[in-house]
């Protein structure tokens, strides 16, 4: 079922393309990537230019930065970074699988409490994470789990957020017919999710997963309260001890900032690995466009 | 819907619940107990006895009401509460519109520059919160700031950015550049599972791309525009991080601007966990109020509209 | 639905109450039987290099004693105050911490500190008394070791005061009397601001006026914040605030580097710490600066408030409670340690010995122009008034940034703020169920 957009020839008078939504969208970027272009700019100078050259000036000192941010103590900083990709790899990818599941549950089955069980999950949302913190830290530690990569894995899994994705991904690309046959044809309900419906969601879960996985990799109150051992902090929570050197030391601004530019390296890397999944249509195989 | 077989295979009916024991015992766990402390704290405060230096001269005891009836009388909560309201009507309205109209836009065809459009727009969110303060302070600052330096010289009059009635344009301008490309990206994936024999239809039917995004790709992305409207509630009578970034900047900002800072302020520097679960749990129940009401509202207005 | 929510959170509530309540609180940590073998102990620090200058334990007394400390380095700040609290709450503390003065009565009154008194109680003698005193928060036992202090002094562009015919102010009347000149001759410029986000700062302005903020009448805690000393001080800034004699805006913002580096602010009223923060904010300024005496209120006098400075605790949680006392003495009264502790976390140490001589012979390399600046520190140090710190600084602080705050920027009267900062701390106290006395 392959899906055409153009249904003849296009008429000679037509543009190339679309000016005015290319042209809005990049005004767009731009206004969303000023920003980051400080960033990108303040990671360039060192300690002496930080401050005393214009905002968007480059300076001369990248390489110093990143050398000095390797440097400072002993690498510590690649230590962090792995640590928040694990956390956020696996992470989310058990957070995408337990929303998609959930989701998918919510969606195509009609069954008694099925909107007070989503309304409960979804009101696990309502409690900000300010006030979860400290009983989640106790409970974490009635099981003695603090201070560990548990610790700051496990209360992340749930998403009430995926869950309600999922669940519209799941209504939205998941035909209630193509699951009727699937049972004619004799398939298990846990077959007929895992071989029919999940390759469908499949575009929708890749949003979830990515959602998930950005926000435990900025998470940062959750890892504040449940670690002490700084060898297990995420990127967030090491480069906030650089910032926080007490009243008598001066923050290390110049290494924070490259060590948020070089955070954010992976994020965009997952984000164009992931980005063809929304122009798949895997059941054609065909691209859409 | 017409139940024509009468021996349904096995598992169908228990196959939900199966399914959904994951979330549920996760939930239990890390919601429902952490959530059932808080409130258990919530009424509850600390006792001291004497000078309250020796061991053992602090205790934990029951206070009944008296958290939630001091957190309802108190008038900066209640300040905080209306500020966060105009902030929220800024906020909701310009992050969400825009969301959906970039959305709209990166489904056009024959766009240009779609991939580096879409990951410039998302990679506000992906910016570490760590860096907020730094960043902002340089762009909003007056005599570090850029743009009053071109203002400057082009002699245009700058208002001051971080007090008053800019102050709320400042705030929401974080909030909208760093929530927009999510909710972008969650609503474009809702229009990407759109099937495209029904733009073939109204294409043949004479719709021009204008009136097929608003007859068709609108309604067909409801429930994600419902989605992040809701979420976007919560988050706005949650909000913490954008007035936090911008305190040490500015006289214009108290400790307690929104009433969430005022619980971490009880939380965690003043060390008064009981009195911050008291304000946190009013703060969920306006916000179950406001958010599931909203919730109840839009599921009964597309149930009226019929079918799905 | 909305009461099977409700129903839900009820029934999580009583099984969390059961869960987490149950256990209760257990006696404390206590001492495992006598330490035998080799002892492991963590340290919770934020001063950078610590764990160098645990690595001289490790290597040297450490190994003979069998005691090897960890330093996990943590943020600072007010949240770790509250972190340390929570994870002494699940009885998860380190044995270590390192902790501000003015956190001290906080986390004794949260059972968080050990009484180290029996180990560690004979080095009083090396630290001022002012400094000791914090330790003890006033009672027979001691919580802690101080590790650094933070002497308030006065620090100025000597290129710019010479350019401006300005006179290096030895009282605050002449201090007024520089900033009004300064604005006379450059009115762009100004001497200084008041940063309504420096509690801290204002606490040792006010030390130095005499002011003893919280301090105790028998069994009940007293709260002065609104006293003629404090008045005196609060009145003192807020003229010149509300005159636009100096500038209004909080410190530590680009922006404020920025007028230090450019020369909008030529002087800081800061601590003797103030170096490292000025080779960070304003490098291009190197050596332009020079440090004097903090103005006085009477003429001749000699004495100085503290802004900042840490010490070494103990925890309750602590099973190698005398190890640990040991470690923090050697920490804070080696001298080798000292010195490691200046070299490697560039602190200023509060053990009167290590004040002169020794690491703190050269001046830092910021001030390479004033040969003499720990000589002279060491002197202004002598003059540090007692400070008297109770179990809610925090929210006396936050009450601070939040009044003058508002003050600050209307440009108005401090002493409304001030009287709210009062009222807001003594009821925080009645509230915690201190007994306070009017």
């Amino acid at each position: 079922m392959t899906t055409t957009t153009h249904p003849g020839p296009v008429p000679a008078t037509r543009r190339r393309f679309a000016l005015v939504p290319t042209a809005a969208l990049l005004l767009g970027a731009v206004y969303c990537l000023l920003p980051v272009a400080w960033i990108l700019v303040a990671s360039t100078k060192s300690g002496s230019e930080l401050f005393s050259t214009f905002t968007f000036l480059p300076g001369s000192g990248f390489a110093d930065n990143v050398a000095d941010l390797s440097a400072y103590r002993d690498g510590v900083y690649w230590r962090w970074m792995a640590n928040s990709a694990l956390y956020a790899g696996v992470g989310a990818l058990l957070s995408t699988a337990v929303s998609a599941v959930s989701g998918y549950a919510l969606a195509v089955y009609r069954f008694r409490g099925r909107e007070s069980i989503f309304n409960v999950l979804l009101a696990g949302v309502l409690m900000p994470p300010v006030i979860l913190a400290v009983p989640q830290y106790l409970l974490m530690a009635k099981a003695d789990l603090t201070d560990s990569y548990l610790s700051v894995m496990l209360p992340v899994i749930l998403s009430p957020y995926g869950v309600y994705l999922a669940r519209i991904y799941a209504a939205a690309a998941v035909p209630g017919d193509v699951i009727e046959a699937g049972r004619m044809d004799g398939g298990g309900e846990w077959r007929i999710f895992r071989t029919i419906a999940l390759p469908m969601m499949l575009p929708g879960l890749v949003t979830v997963f990515l959602f998930q996985f950005v926000a435990i990799w900025n998470n940062f109150l959750l890892p504040y309260i449940m670690l002490g051992d700084d060898e297990k902090f995420p990127v967030t929570l090491g480069l906030f001890t650089l910032l926080q050197q007490g009243s008598t030391t001066p923050a290390l601004y110049t290494l924070v900032i490259t060590g948020a530019l070089l955070a954010i390296v992976p994020l965009i890397a997952l984000f164009l690995v992931i980005q063809r999944f929304w122009s798949l249509d895997l059941l054609s195989g065909a691209v859409k466009s | 819907m017409t139940r024509a077989r009468r021996r349904r295979p096995y598992g169908v009916k228990s196959a939900p619940y199966v399914f959904l024991i994951p979330a549920t015992v996760l939930f239990l766990l890390f919601f429902a107990l952490p959530i059932g402390y808080a409130v258990h704290l919530s009424l509850r405060r600390t006792e001291v006895s004497g000078l309250g230096l020796g061991r053992g001269a602090r205790k934990e005891v029951w206070a009944g009401l008296a958290n939630y009836r001091e957190a309802l009388s108190d008038s900066e909560l209640l300040h905080g509460a209306l500020r966060i309201l105009g902030y929220g009507a800024i906020v909701v309205p310009v992050m969400l519109g825009l969301a959906l109209l970039f959305a709209l836009l990166l489904d056009t065809e024959r766009l240009r520059l779609r991939g580096f459009t879409r990951l410039a727009i998302f990679l506000p969110y992906a910016i570490p919160g760590v860096v907020a303060a730094l960043m902002w302070g340089f762009l909003y600052l007056p005599d570090v700031s850029p743009f009053y330096f071109v203002l400057d010289k082009a002699g245009l009059p700058a208002p001051d950015l971080l007090d008053g009635g800019p102050l709320y344009a400042a705030l929401a301008n974080i909030a909208v550049w760093g929530g927009t490309g999510f909710n972008m990206i969650v609503i474009y994936t809702s229009l990407r599972a759109i099937p495209g024999e029904i733009f073939e239809a109204a294409r043949l039917d004479g719709c021009s791309q204008l009136q097929i995004a608003l007859r068709i790709k609108i309604p067909m992305v409801a429930p994600s525009l419902v989605l992040t409207f809701f979420f976007s509630i919560i988050a706005t009578l949650q909000v913490f991080n954008e007035p936090t970034t911008l305190k040490p900047l500015t006289n214009s900002l108290s400790t307690t601007w929104s009433p969430l800072m005022k619980v971490y302020q009880d939380a965690f520097v003043n060390n008064d966990i009981y009195a911050a679960a008291a304000q946190a749990v009013i703060i969920a129940a306006v916000t179950l109020a406001l958010s599931f009401g909203f919730l109840r509202a839009a599921n009964s207005r597309t149930k009226q509209e019929g079918s799905r | 639905m909305k009461y099977r929510i409700v129903a839900a959170c009820a029934a999580a509530s009583l099984a969390a109450t059961a869960l987490l309540t149950g256990c209760g609180s257990s006696d404390d940590g206590g001492e495992g039987p006598a330490a035998s073998g080799p002892v492991s102990l963590t340290y919770w620090a934020w001063a950078p290099g610590l764990d160098k200058v645990a690595d001289l334990w490790n290597k040297g007394e450490g190994k003979k004693a069998g005691i090897k400390v960890t330093v996990k380095k943590q943020a600072s700040g007010d949240d770790l105050v509250t972190k340390i609290i929570t994870a002494a709450k699940a009885h998860k503390a380190p044995d270590l911490v390192q902790a501000e003065y003015q956190a001290l009565p906080t986390l004794v009154s949260n059972d968080v500190l050990a009484d180290i008194s029996e180990e560690a109680g004979d080095v009083e003698g090396q630290f001022a008394e002012g400094v000791w005193q914090q330790a003890t928060v006033g009672s027979a036992a001691l919580y802690a070791l101080p590790q650094d202090s933070g002497p308030l002094m006065f620090y100025y562009r000597k290129d710019l005061f010479e350019k401006y015919g300005l006179s290096v102010p030895t009282t605050w009347d002449e201090f007024a009397e520089t900033a009004r000149a300064l604005k006379r001759k450059a009115p762009d410029k100004d001497l200084t601001t008041f940063s309504s986000n420096d509690s801290g700062l204002f606490a040792g302005l006010a030390q130095q006026a005499g002011a003893k903020w919280w301090t105790t009448v028998d069994d009940k805690w007293k709260v002065a914040i609104d006293d003629p000393a404090t008045r005196k001080v609060a009145s003192f800034w807020g003229g010149l605030v509300k005159e636009g004699a100096i500038d209004n805006q909080p410190m530590y913002t680009p922006a404020w580097n920025k007028a230090l580096n450019t020369g909008k602010q030529i002087a800081w009223v800061s601590a003797v710490w103030a170096p490292g923060t000025l080779t960070t904010a304003a490098p291009d300024t190197a050596g332009k600066w020079a440090m004097a005496p903090l103005p006085q209120w009477t003429a001749g006098a000699n004495v100085t408030g503290s802004w900042g400075g840490s010490s070494t605790a103990v925890t309750n949680d602590s099973q190698h409670k005398e190890a640990a006392a040991a470690f923090a003495k050697w920490l804070n009264t080696d001298p080798a340690a000292l010195a490691a502790l200046v070299k490697e976390s560039g602190i200023y140490p509060a053990a009167t010995a290590a004040q002169t001589g020794g690491a703190l012979a050269k001046p830092p390399a910021y001030f390479a122009n004033q040969p003499d600046f720990y000589t002279e520190a060491a002197k202004i140090a002598k003059g540090t008034a007692p400070a008297a710190w109770g179990p809610n600084v925090n929210v006396a602080y936050s009450s601070f940034k939040d009044n003058f705050a508002k003050a600050a920027k209307n440009r108005s009267d401090f002493a409304p703020a001030l009287t709210a900062m009062q009222d807001a701390t003594l009821a925080d106290l009645k509230k915690q169920g201190f007994g306070v006395s009017e």
